[in-house]
């Protein structure tokens, strides 16, 4: 068997934030939805992208002089490439000397991962911490995942597998075999909402969200809290009833929308679709709490 | 140890309105000169003309302890003060009379010291202070001792090659303080650290006084039978005297208290205050002249024991406040246990205590940015630590001094805290807790092992190595083992630029070092590195040489060992030495300490040859030269380029290992010469404070991106800032990459930074106790985590580049702070602001 790669575009170590103990996550890059609100738009595309730091660029405009199809340009405001000519051959990261362009991902062995998560792994074991793969969409890599958690389990490293739930069953079935908990998103429960804010439909995330709860894998859902998309009420009360019939024992949290991504759609010379969304208030949060609560949940807003 | 209830501790006030108000007076009063010391110093001084060093020096401090001004302010609870003035400077110009006389004639008493802008002196004080100074600068009998022996060993020339403008000699202590370039000396410590004692505190200076006359009663009887030199007996004679006037003089100076606090307590019209006053008398008639009764006198006693070595000698850079709580917890324990006082009684003590502290202060006559730790007095105070059986040693006022740090938020004193394997839990999350509060680096936390181990390791019992504190910045002292012979410090990044340049000084112009080689016809990283560690030979033989002369000259002309002696007294009087001279329990303890700085810089100077040089090839290493002549100028690119090769502090094998190989061939190259006096190795000492800036004055560009003049990397294990981009985990695996490294040296330092996010929830913040607890476990001697402010933030905003690590987290979203747009940057500096 030739040995699966992934594509990763970050590797983040000490993460606190993406299951329990301390931990180190793998951004997968790739994934099959479109969330308007999505904090990681680098992690779409399943090919490496070449994104600009404005903020660290001397205007030496060497990248100007190499990229042979006139892709870039450069001025006061920073640096903006056209997409449609670009074709990410990577010329201008590779004379940039401020790092202000660079690749967003990078095709790794499951070998070259587990290097760098090994170096970390008494401060896993010392805090019950381990791996977390997110994305992107972990599942559209099954093989890799599944390759590196049961290089993970091997070394006794803690798995957690974040995930929008979209993607290929199978594979899920496979990468839960290696999986110690599932942090696995749950959007909106209308299937056309969901697909108009997506992308696409919410069919499959639910079926596969009833194979991790069968398999027994501890779960967390995690919901986006996203103001005039799935905030009212009437919203989030559906989702509770969902999930008591289906994931009854399963955690919540609540993932407040926040802007920290507007700046990386600038890197990518994409608009921002959210415009001048608000992080919700923390009387909105505090209600939807209360209504997880009241179907016997376990709630938790996270920061 | 009982258990201790950390909510009940949460919950008690330290800043009452009593606090508050004294605390209020402290940060409106203006800073100011106080003369009134100095001038009666040298009053005593010309009145005891033919008599010992060592007995005019007590006596000079007798007097001040008599006649100098008492003052009890109001509401105080805690008393004893170095001046008549809320933030006076204290200051001798027998210390150091030209830097006094040189402010005084220019007029600019506007040097920073510790948070001040400037300081004022009254016209008639400055007439008096001028005076004074202008004295002592013509009547310093020792002034050029050391000099002279210097010169005529090692030649003239010596002074003109290692320092820029020579030395300066400044009265009992040499200083060499500006424009430094290879060596540094932070060397007028006079000896090492006088701080209060415990058994001082316990049995009460009235006890030692009867020692030291017995002993001079039973020699006199017997015969000294001092070995060595006949001149020791009446050496012998003569530090006891001045133990003897040194310990009378703080009991008088305590009575005086005690009077003032009667005096006051008749015109009180309040009847509680009145009561207060009564209750200061009875104390400070009690202690320090004898053994404490009870919580209030033995933290009375710690206030006049901590204050004593300053207005001793009102120039001494640091003294140590000790392990407060091991000090104070015995008196703590049995007056709550008898219900004489609750937990808030202590709290509030404590905090007076800690007021009081911070109110010390010292005039500042060099620029602060020549200060080796600018910002700071250094009395560091140390908590917990283990008893011979390894039982964790935290007790409850361990708990209370950290509420009172994080209530009273005062800049000083610093804690630190001994960190073993059995540390409470609790208290762990409690002090990072407090961590997160405070903001700056406070608590710091100290390997408790290593710092026994290396008292064991010369041969010190564990009964008595168990017993170190922090010192300094950051070392560690143990009282019974002076080890403060002499202080140097090498400028490691200054020696790796002169090997880049063949030995030559492109600042001078001089041939400073050796001819090691041209690095253009060199083929390796190799062969440069071995041509710095010859350099770095060459300049250490040359540093032990001057030590050795300056140190034991300085030695026969220092005469301030009294108090030293009084807190060394189970030693010190029985032997007739004080502890510098070898009367120390331990004196095989007492070896030199050589600092070296800048290894990071080199590490990744040598990573960028290596990439861009002898991987890439992408620039010669003429070019590289070139531009590092120019100090960049016109090659922004090729510095872009050489900022962005590997950095140490990342968890990447290269740059790491050239960092282990500078650090354990210069651990090597400097342990290699024994220290003069005592046989041992020298302690190497990787100092946290500020030198990094005075030395990296002298040093030009460096092939790590680094501009010429700019600071050099601060702290022994630190990254380059802003470089150490993969996060907290790789810092410490690079800095702990060789478990031997901090085990020989000291001050092996290593600050971290976090953003307030990290530490969050109660989660977080057990998850940052894992990572020191691992930080330990792979050999670190000492960590502090330094919480991003809001006007860093603003500060990174201005200046991206230096912030590149600054990372914004939240589950499943990670990205740095730099690359955010303004207003959402702006949003986060606001609440980080809030949080404070």
């Amino acid at each position: 068997m030739t040995e699966p790669k992934g594509i990763v575009f970050n590797i983040q170590r000490y993460t606190l934030d993406d299951g329990p103990g301390t931990r180190c996550t793998v951004f997968l890059k790739g994934c099959p939805l479109r969330c308007t609100w999505c904090s990681n738009p680098e992690s779409q595309h399943p090919w490496p992208e070449v994104t600009h730091r404005d903020t660290f660029c001397e205007k030496c405009l060497s990248c100007m002089e190499v990229c042979e199809l006139k892709a870039i340009s450069v001025d006061e405001s920073g640096i903006y490439i056209d997409r449609e000519l670009c074709t990410d051959c990577g010329a201008c990261v590779e004379v940039c000397p401020s790092t202000a362009l660079q690749f967003q991902g990078e095709a790794m062995s499951v070998d070259e991962v587990f290097r760098v998560i090994k170096k970390d792994i008494h401060y896993y074991r010392n805090s019950g911490g381990g791996v977390t793969v997110s994305g992107g969409e972990a599942l559209m890599q099954p093989e890799f995942v599944e390759a590196l958690f049961a290089m993970c389990h091997e070394a006794g490293i803690g798995t957690c597998l974040d995930t929008s739930g979209y993607g290929n069953t199978l594979g899920l079935e496979k990468i839960l075999q290696h999986t110690d908990l599932v942090y696995y998103d749950v959007k909106h429960l209308d299937p056309a909402v969901h697909a108009k804010y997506t992308g696409q439909s919410n069919a499959l995330i639910l079926h596969n969200l009833e194979l991790v709860v069968n398999s027994g894998t501890p779960v967390v859902i995690r919901i986006p809290f996203i103001p005039g998309i799935n905030d009212s009420d009437d919203d989030v009360a559906a989702i509770a009833g969902k999930m008591s019939e289906i994931a009854r024992t399963a955690q919540i949290h609540l993932l407040p929308y926040h802007r920290y991504g507007m700046g990386k759609y600038k890197t990518l010379d994409r608009d921002y679709e959210m415009g001048d969304t608000e992080r919700p208030s923390d009387e909105s949060l505090n209600r939807a709490q209360n209504i997880f609560e009241s179907y016997g949940f376990d709630c938790e807003i996270r920061k | 140890m009982p258990k201790v209830d950390g909510d009940a501790i949460r919950k008690v006030n330290v800043m009452t309105p009593r606090l508050q108000k004294l605390k209020k007076e402290w940060e409106d009063a203006p800073p100011q000169v106080y003369v009134d010391g100095t001038l009666l110093f040298t009053e005593s001084w010309k009145e005891t003309e033919g008599l010992p060093l060592d007995v005019r020096w007590a006596k000079a401090f007798e007097k001040r302890m008599l006649e100098g001004p008492v003052t009890i302010r109001e509401d105080e609870l805690i008393v004893g003060s170095l001046t008549k003035f809320i933030r006076g400077n204290g200051t001798l110009c027998a210390m150091k009379p030209r830097e006094i006389l040189a402010m005084c004639e220019t007029g600019r008493f506007d040097r920073k010291s510790s948070d001040i802008d400037a300081t004022y002196i009254d016209p008639e004080d400055l007439r008096k202070l001028t005076e004074d100074a202008k004295y002592w600068v013509e009547n310093m009998p020792q002034r050029n001792f050391v000099r002279d022996a210097i010169s005529a060993e090692m030649g003239e020339d010596h002074f003109d090659l290692m320092f820029d403008r020579g030395m300066v000699f400044e009265g009992r202590a040499v200083r060499e303080v500006v424009d430094r370039g290879i060596f540094e000396n932070w060397g007028a410590f006079g000896g090492g650290n006088c701080m209060p004692t415990k058994p001082a505190i316990d049995n009460g200076l009235n006890y030692i006084i009867k020692l030291a006359e017995n002993e001079i009663e039973k020699c006199m009887a017997l015969g000294f039978q001092q070995p060595g030199l006949p001149e020791n007996a009446l050496r012998k004679y003569h530090l006891l005297q001045a133990c003897i006037i040194s310990c009378k003089a703080v009991i008088a100076n305590a009575k005086r208290y005690a009077d003032l606090a009667r005096e006051q307590a008749v015109s009180c019209p309040d009847m509680a205050r009145k009561a207060e006053l009564l209750k200061i008398a009875e104390v400070c008639e009690n202690v320090p002249a004898n053994p404490p009764r009870n919580f209030w006198e033995a933290v009375q006693s710690l206030r006049f024991l901590h204050l004593a070595p300053w207005i001793e000698s009102s120039e001494r850079p640091e003294v140590g406040v000790g392990r407060i709580d091991q000090i104070l917890y015995p008196y703590y324990e049995k007056d709550m246990l008898k219900g004489d006082i609750t937990r808030q009684d202590a709290a509030e003590m404590i905090g007076a205590l800690w007021l009081k502290i911070r109110e010390t202060e010292n005039l500042v006559t060099v620029k602060r940015e020549h200060r080796a730790a600018p910002g700071t007095l250094l009395p560091d105070v140390t908590l917990g630590g283990t008893d011979v059986n390894g039982n964790c040693l935290i007790n409850e006022v361990s708990w209370l001094t950290l509420e009172v740090m994080r209530q009273t938020l005062l800049s000083e004193p610093a804690i630190y805290i001994r960190y073993h394997e059995n540390i409470d839990e609790d208290f762990m999350v409690f002090a990072l807790e407090c961590n997160k509060d405070f903001g700056g680096g406070n608590p710091a936390f100290l390997g408790d092992k290593l710092g026994t181990q290396r008292y064991l390791d010369r041969g010190v019992p564990i009964w008595d190595a168990v017993n170190w504190n922090a010192s300094g910045c950051l070392g560690y002292h143990l009282d019974i083992a002076e080890h403060q012979g002499g202080f140097y410090s090498l400028n490691q990044a200054k020696i790796f630029e002169l090997t880049l340049w063949n030995g030559f000084d492109n600042r001078t112009g001089k041939q400073l070092g050796l001819k090691t080689g041209d690095v253009t016809k060199m083929k390796s990283v190799d062969e440069i590195i071995e041509a710095f560690f010859k350099q770095e030979d060459y300049f250490c033989e040359i540093l032990r040489k001057h030590y050795f002369i300056w140190w034991s000259v300085e030695q026969q002309h220092s005469p301030m060992s009294g108090l030293r002696c009084a807190m060394l007294y189970e030693d010190c009087i029985p032997a007739g030495m004080n502890s510098r001279e070898g009367g120390a329990r331990y004196p095989i303890c007492r070896a030199s300490w050589i600092g070296d700085r800048g290894i990071t810089d080199i590490a990744d100077c040598l990573a960028a040859i290596q990439r861009l040089v002898f991987d890439t090839k992408k620039v010669a290493m003429a070019e590289l030269l070139e531009a590092m002549k120019a100090n960049w100028e016109g090659h922004e690119k090729l510095r872009l380029m050489c900022l962005n090769t590997p950095k140490y502090g990342n968890d990447e094998d290269m740059p790491d290992e050239f960092f282990t190989k500078i650090m354990l061939g210069t651990q090597e190259i400097m342990q290699s010469r024994p220290d003069p006096f005592t046989g041992e190795k020298p302690m190497l000492f990787k100092g946290a404070a500020s030198g990094h800036t005075t030395q990296g004055k002298s040093v030009g560009a460096l092939p790590n991106g680094r501009y010429q003049w700019t600071p050099v990397n601060d702290a022994a294990t630190s990254a380059m800032p802003g470089m150490d981009v993969n996060g907290p985990t790789a810092l410490i695996n690079s800095a702990t990459r060789d478990f031997s490294l901090a085990s020989a040296s000291c001050g092996f330092t290593h600050n971290m930074k976090f953003s307030k996010q990290l530490l969050d929830t109660p989660e977080k913040i057990k998850n940052l106790a894992n990572l020191i607890k691992i930080y330990f476990q792979r050999g670190g001697w000492h960590i502090q985590f330094n919480i991003h402010s809001a006007e860093e933030l603003k500060e990174a905003q201005k200046d991206p580049m230096k912030y590149k690590n600054l990372l914004v987290r939240v589950g499943g979203y990670s990205a740095y702070f730099v690359d955010l747009p303004r207003d959402l940057q702006d949003e986060i500096v606001e609440r980080t602001m809030h949080a404070m």
